[in-house]
């Protein structure tokens, strides 16, 4: 952790002298939680009530020139959740070239950067939860990697290829599973018509290593291939916005092939922005997932969550960019099978952000 | 009951004639360099029109864009066309960007009085940008060192110069960054070895405009867009132009409007 504060310290220092300009951003997400759900000895009860920094993100965003950036950003949390209550990782730390390559809109990011699959790339936070794709574990939300990612001219939709590390921002040093085979990845969405975007995302990963290091021979049963796929269709009409998702993942195990498995998600979220009716800017919010991890007859469980909610947002940036939010979310969350993990969320949580730029 | 009567069809008429005078409301955001049309378009329109009200705010073009982009404006100005990027992100939000140009403008290139240089060319200006010249006896004037004065690199008018003339170089990290273009004109007026650029409708007496290319610019040069540095200046809505909005974006582009854009020192559509 010393080590990492001593970079992002130097990093600060450097980053600016280098740069014509400097974008500083950050984000705090203060939260309480109301959890209730079944206790171990089985009663209904209260599981967690409490407040927590949930999430910050604190970044630096550098122009070095008209076709170089970079991004650095860190992620902060403060939480009784975990065991030292606080953490800090690099969530993106990435240099954007965008003439690197004769195509008009066309970026080649290098480092680590978001993981363009699904929903997961884009995905504002405009409910509490996360997106589908994060919440249930298909991907991760950034990772190390080169993309080449960019524009459809005229607005029509967006791309991107990439191939990855594919374990993770989260994963470093001893966690690392010794993977060595990369992730690739392919995203594309398209915008036929005002408001519409169709979409579809597919991935190729892998996790731990085949074959063993040990000297000592023999496959590791752990070693697993994935597959997957992502449908994604989102309709906008005046104040009404909903997004749907499905996501497919197929897991072999080619020296255990009775662990294959399969897991899938449909996800829908609806907004509907009331400030023409209440000249207030606050946002209704819906979602309805059903996901199930494992999709096998022996160990059969379907996920279902709820969320209604309503976001209200008390302060703006110059582009009318929520810059205070209060978000208030109820999410039930009930198991076809496993029902002693049922459970019920009230979440109240204020947002701020804020972004200046220095001119250097 | 007559009286009751009476009363009750007299609030209905007080309402329904209060509804019909009720004033619209048109608000625009975004480029400084159109802000001076349409601050001058709209007081013009408004005493003709005194049911509508319009606002507007400066901010810069992709401020403009991002607030039309979030529903907040009716009108995006814009002194550069919209970029992929905005317009993917627009689409997929339910807003169909529409382009109106209201103005014609050139980016002039600004020296300071005293300064004998009297034209340039587009490779000598990026050299000069990107710090490749640093004097003006290099170009024929004084001895001299260039002081380098830009927009800020949110501005419209920098990305039309940055693409037009620097052809997306970067630009020297010594040279000064200013927010307006009446900075622009003010620092390189006061600064003797100073190059500056700026929109046409800005220029004062206290700075020389060089040619570029050795065309000088003008309402002909740009109309015909022999300039090299001419460009057009956008007002953009959501979808096609109606009602308030549109009437004020056609007032605009009719002979009275653009008699308004020259009187503010810009070049009127062909």
């Amino acid at each position: 952790m010393k080590r990492l504060i001593v970079l992002l310290c130097l990093g600060v220092m450097i980053l600016p002298l280098m740069a014509e300009e400097i974008k500083l951003t950050g984000e705090m997400w203060n939260r309480w939680t109301l959890e209730t759900g079944d206790a171990p000895a089985g009663e209904n009860t209260i599981l967690r009530n409490n407040l927590s920094l949930e999430r910050g993100y604190l970044g630096l965003e550098p122009k070095f020139s008209d076709a170089v950036k970079g991004r650095f950003t860190v992620d902060i949390f403060s939480t009784d959740l975990v065991k030292d209550g606080a953490g800090l990782k690099i969530k993106y730390a990435y240099l954007d070239f965008n003439k690197l390559l004769p195509v008009p809109d066309m970026t080649a990011t290098i480092g680590l950067q978001k993981v363009y699959f699904g929903s997961i790339y884009d995905w504002d936070y405009t409910l509490i939860g996360k997106a589908p794709t994060d919440e249930y574990k298909f991907a991760n939300s950034a990772d190390y990697g080169i993309t080449i990612n960019g524009f459809i001219p005229g607005g029509w939709g967006e791309y991107a290829l990439g191939v990855y590390n594919g374990e993770g921002y989260k994963n470093y040093g001893s966690n690392l599973k010794g993977n060595i085979e990369p992730a690739f990845l392919a995203n594309l969405r398209v915008i036929p018509i005002t408001g519409l975007t169709l979409g579809g995302s597919f991935m190729l990963n892998s996790s731990e290593r085949s074959d063993s290091l040990t000297g000592l021979g023999g496959d590791n049963p752990k070693y697993n291939e994935q597959k997957m796929m992502d449908a994604y269709l989102r309709a906008a009409y005046g104040p009404l916005s909903l997004t749907g998702e499905y996501i497919i993942k197929d897991v072999t195990y080619p020296n255990k092939p009775a662990n294959d498995m399969s897991a899938n998600c449909a996800s829908v979220n609806a907004v509907i922005k009331l400030n023409s009716l209440v000249e207030k800017d606050i946002d209704l919010v819906a979602r309805y997932d059903r996901s199930d991890p494992t999709d096998s007859d022996k160990d059969e469980n379907i996920v279902t969550a709820i969320t209604g909610g309503v976001n209200y947002n008390f302060m703006h940036d110059d582009s009318a960019k929520p810059a205070m939010q209060l978000q208030l979310n109820y999410t039930t969350k009930s198991n076809s099978v496993k029902t002693t993990n049922d459970s019920s969320a009230l979440m109240l949580q204020l947002k701020w952000r804020f972004s200046n730029t220095l001119k250097v | 009951m007559k009286l009751r009567n009476t009363l009750i069809i007299l609030a209905i008429l007080l309402i329904g004639v209060s509804a019909f005078a009720k004033t619209e409301k048109v608000v625009c955001s975004g480029s400084t360099t159109v802000l001076p049309i349409a601050q001058a378009t709209a007081e013009a329109f408004m005493d003709k029109n005194p049911n509508i009200n319009i606002s507007i705010r400066g901010g810069g073009s992709g401020v403009g864009i991002a607030a039309l982009q979030n529903g907040t404006v009716h009108i995006a100005n814009s002194s550069r066309p919209i970029k992929t990027k905005e317009m993917n992100q627009c689409r997929a939000k339910g807003i169909a960007p529409t382009a109106y140009a209201v103005a014609l403008d050139g980016i002039a290139i600004l020296t300071h009085k005293s300064n004998p240089v009297s034209n340039l060319t587009v490779k000598q200006i990026k050299a000069i940008y990107t710090g490749v010249i640093k004097n003006w006896k290099d170009l024929g004037g004084p001895n001299l060192p260039i002081v380098v004065i830009s927009r800020d690199v949110a501005s419209g008018t920098f990305e039309v110069f940055n693409e037009k003339a620097l052809g997306g170089a970067k630009v020297i990290s010594s040279a000064l960054l200013l927010a307006s273009n009446n900075a622009v004109v003010t620092s390189v007026a006061d600064t003797p070895g100073a190059i500056g650029y700026a929109g046409l409708g800005y220029l004062g007496e206290g700075v020389n405009t060089v040619s570029v290319n050795n065309i000088v610019p003008s309402k002909a040069t740009v109309q015909n867009d022999s300039y090299p540095l001419s460009r057009k200046l956008y007002m953009y809505t959501n979808g096609k132009a109606k009602g308030a909005v549109g009437s004020y974006i056609a007032f605009i582009q009719s002979p009275a409007g653009q008699k308004i854009v020259e009187n503010e020192g810009f070049v009127a559509l062909k």
